[in-house]
């Protein structure tokens, strides 16, 4: 199997592929396993667990395939499930009428916000919706000079677009980051250390709770969640973090404290989204897949853990950026 | 009745090829299952009227091999004030075009009487029973057409169907469509209970009551 993919993607580090092939076979794994349940076990209703595998599969051959396949497609993957996430976020929010304009311009960010993390410039990138976008929309909103309720949807259209856009963007430049001497992964390893892992922590939460689960965290939120799902999953996603660990280029310490982040934060991205949907009086964000529901229903958690990941690993193992001359001089 | 062949294959590329897949990815309209429709003979769609985009989605919605004998009803003085027009609009939208304005004097052309010989030639159609898009969002009186028409073919089903987002994302006099998670209700294909048209209409207005219940935006009039 190994070999078969580095022949698919000859510019990635053996740790790269090895890691694909874990995630690869894992996922027949419970595929074998599910399929053996159906023929030994007719009578058991497994259709959503086989709704949501089959999912996965899809899932995970599109991210395979768009990350580790060509470099500018990447980025233009990322950037169409940033449109996706933000479409729905702001679909479910309700806004005005007159806030039409407003988010179509909201809209437009996107590529630039892209375009910034492709092109590596960390200074632009870092304030482009933060501080720009945060000045320029609430005055677009204010030239249609309907004042009912305006301060909800300039309020509402930023958050959205910091969630969905500017978090969610970080992913775009964990690409972007520069080679470090020793760490043959790059930033295309990071990616996949997170994604990964934010992943496995949503999995790992939900089965702790399901078999453990008796105290819950937070009722109101979110009914399933448990104090038991919440532990057990912060253990195992650290656990599974140090092991693949391989990927990135942190000390062993360093490793156990990230992925232990991953998971809190994780966690928190999952209820977040949770009270939002209960705010509204809606299951899901959207139907787009199936047994998972919407888009941000699977990835709620990854647009905490993202921009948390990114800066702790700025922090932790990179050297400052280089200015914008250099930047233009090598384009 | 007889398939035509050529309008079919057009009409499956153009909507099921061509509208769907650009509706469903870069406006974000989400389609239910419609596939119950091809176990119904005949039936009158019967939905609120926001947007351009109704039409478009609706008719994308369909079972392939239904569209050619869906007909939307649309008002002549708008997609057919020129012969060409009325062409393009026949063969590409698969109209039945009616004049708003006509009286019963009009005989064939009296826009009930072409309905109903588009229903007894076979075709379900497609109706916008509040006449024009009017505010986003917001569903106006609906005219009571619909249950004449009704009351005249007893036997014939009617499909209330809500649309919700789509006024937001195309409204009436918008020029760029905003993507939008629009999305469409199907409600069941219903029998009128009576054939007197004052009662069909309170049953579909009731119909209509509960799906905008059901789906409706519900505005927060918190206190501000």
């Amino acid at each position: 199997m190994r070999k078969i993919l580095s022949n698919l993607f000859p510019e990635q580090s053996s740790e790269v592929i090895l890691m694909i092939s874990i995630i690869l076979i894992t996922l027949l794994a419970v595929s074998a396993i599910l399929l053996a349940v159906k023929k030994a076990m007719p009578e058991k209703n497994i259709t959503e667990i086989v709704n949501r595998t089959k999912s996965w599969w899809i899932m995970i051959g599109i991210f395979i395939a768009a990350i580790f396949i060509n470099n500018t497609a990447s980025y233009v993957f990322l950037a169409i499930l940033s449109f996706f996430a933000f479409r729905e976020l702001y679909s479910v929010l309700h806004f005005r009428q007159s806030d039409r304009s407003a988010l179509l311009v909201a809209l437009l960010t996107i590529p630039v916000q892209y375009a910034l993390a492709y092109f590596k410039w960390y200074g632009g990138y870092i304030i482009f919706i933060p501080v720009i976008m945060f000045l320029l929309l609430p005055p677009i909103m204010v030239i249609k000079q309907d004042t009912h309720r305006i301060t909800k949807s300039m309020a509402l259209l930023h958050w959205s677009l910091m969630l969905s856009v500017f978090g969610l963007s970080h992913l775009a430049f964990l690409l972007s980051m520069p080679d470090l001497e020793g760490f043959s992964s790059g930033g295309r390893g990071l990616l996949l250390f997170l994604v990964f892992l934010t992943e496995i922590n949503d999995i790992m939460q939900f089965i702790w709770g399901k078999t453990f689960g008796k105290h819950k965290i937070l009722p109101n939120v979110s009914p399933n969640k448990t104090w038991e799902g919440f532990i057990g999953g912060v253990i195992s996603t650290t656990v599974i973090g140090y092991f693949i660990g391989f990927l990135t280029p942190l000390s062993t310490s360093q490793v156990i404290f990230t992925s232990a982040m991953i998971s809190v934060f994780g966690f928190a991205g999952d209820v977040v989204l949770s009270a939002i949907k209960r705010d509204k009086g809606i299951k899901d964000m959207s139907d787009t897949i199936p047994g998972h529901g919407g888009i941000f229903d699977r990835i709620d958690s990854l647009s905490f853990t993202a921009p948390a990941f990114f800066h702790l690993m700025y922090f932790l193992v990179y050297p400052p950026f280089q200015p914008f001359e250099e930047i233009c001089k090598n384009l | 009745m007889q398939k035509p062949l050529i309008k079919s294959i057009c009409l499956n590329i153009i909507y099921k090829w061509l509208w769907r897949p650009v509706l469903k990815f870069f406006v974000g309209i989400q389609y239910p299952d419609c596939s119950f429709l091809r176990n119904e003979k005949q039936f009158v769609i019967i939905a609120n009227h926001n947007s351009h985009l109704d039409t478009l989605s609706l008719q994308s919605a369909l079972p392939g091999d239904i569209l050619w004998r869906v007909r939307p009803v649309a008002a002549e003085d708008y997609f057919g004030n020129t012969k060409l027009k009325a062409k393009l609009s026949n063969f590409f939208i698969n109209t039945l075009l009616i004049n708003r304005k006509s009286k019963k004097e009009d005989g064939p052309n009296y826009s009930m009487n072409k309905m109903l010989k588009a229903i007894d030639d076979g075709y379900s159609l497609i109706l916008f029973p509040e006449g024009s898009r009017g505010e986003p969002e917001q569903m106006s009186k609906m005219k009571s057409g619909i249950a004449r028409l009704l009351a005249q073919r007893p036997g014939l089903k009617y499909v209330p169907v809500f649309m919700t987002g789509m006024g937001t994302s195309l409204p009436k006099g918008g020029m760029v469509p905003l993507p939008y998670n629009a999305t469409l209700h199907f409600g069941k294909p219903t029998l009128p209970e009576t054939d007197d048209s004052y009662a069909i209409m309170d049953q579909i207005e009731k119909d209509f009551a509960n799906m905008v219940e059901q789906y409706g935006i519900k505005e927060d009039e918190d206190d501000d």
